[in-house]
């Protein structure tokens, strides 16, 4: 199983766990991370946050990520979700889950998703900070981050 | 004819530009939006900036058919 969802529409963090748990006796392991949003960005705190993304490309390359993720680790089911639209401080922003026989291959699948897809998928944030609107940078850090898989491409 | 789309902050330059617009690449596009928007033409020119045709990156000088989809790609910030 993979599959990936994009919506505005919160998720629930128990049921996507009990998803990729239930899909095989064969699962050992299963590696979850949920992003939230942070109440600050650069030098402020913002009162709310924007996703746009490109609607059809974000899912290919989404897809393209999952793809790789199973070439490069024994996986035995993903899950991608992220959020569009308005989010508040604190709001679920995006979850990846992996489930796999071990948990090495969990845990690092479950990382590079995480890694590419805020360097590669077409989402863009915009923060409202008192009243003021603008888009967020993106940082030399996750470039890093995800440039250390690329060895393997 | 091919049809622009423009994302993220460019969407805040992009606010007057035709739809559509008759170009063989996606770099005379820029090149054309660059005499009319010149903001908007400097954004363009930043080199973390991608194109793509059909929601596929390609390169500046990629051949255009009639009726592509190009689209303008700043650096993404989700997750």
């Amino acid at each position: 199983m993979n599959s990936l969802r994009i919506q505005t529409e919160d998720f629930d963090l128990a049921a996507e766990y009990q998803s990729l748990r239930q899909l095989s006796s064969a699962v050992g392991a299963v590696v979850t991370f949920t992003g939230l949003v942070r109440d600050f960005e650069g030098q402020g705190s913002i009162d709310s946050l924007s996703l746009q993304h490109y609607p059809g490309m974000t899912e290919k390359l989404l897809q393209e990520i999952v793809d790789q993720a199973n070439s490069r680790w024994n996986l035995l089911g993903t899950s991608v979700i992220h959020r569009v639209g308005k989010l508040l401080p604190c709001d679920q922003i995006v979850f990846v889950g992996v489930a796999s026989q071990h948990r090495a291959d969990a845990f690092e699948a479950a990382q590079f998703m995480m890694d590419y897809l805020k360097t590669r998928a077409t989402f863009w944030k915009k923060v409202d900070q008192h009243g003021q609107q603008h888009w967020v940078e993106s940082k030399d850090s996750d470039q890093a981050a995800s440039q250390r898989w690329a060895t393997d491409d | 004819m091919v049809n622009l789309l423009f994302f993220g902050r460019l969407g805040d330059f992009a606010a007057d530009v035709p739809a559509s617009i008759e170009a063989s690449t996606p770099a005379q596009i820029r090149e054309l939006l660059a005499a009319d928007f010149p903001a908007l033409g400097a954004e363009l020119h930043q080199p973390q900036v991608l194109v793509s045709v059909n929601q596929m990156i390609v390169s500046w000088d990629q051949k255009l058919a009639e009726g592509s989809e190009v689209a303008f790609l700043p650096p993404v910030t989700g997750g």
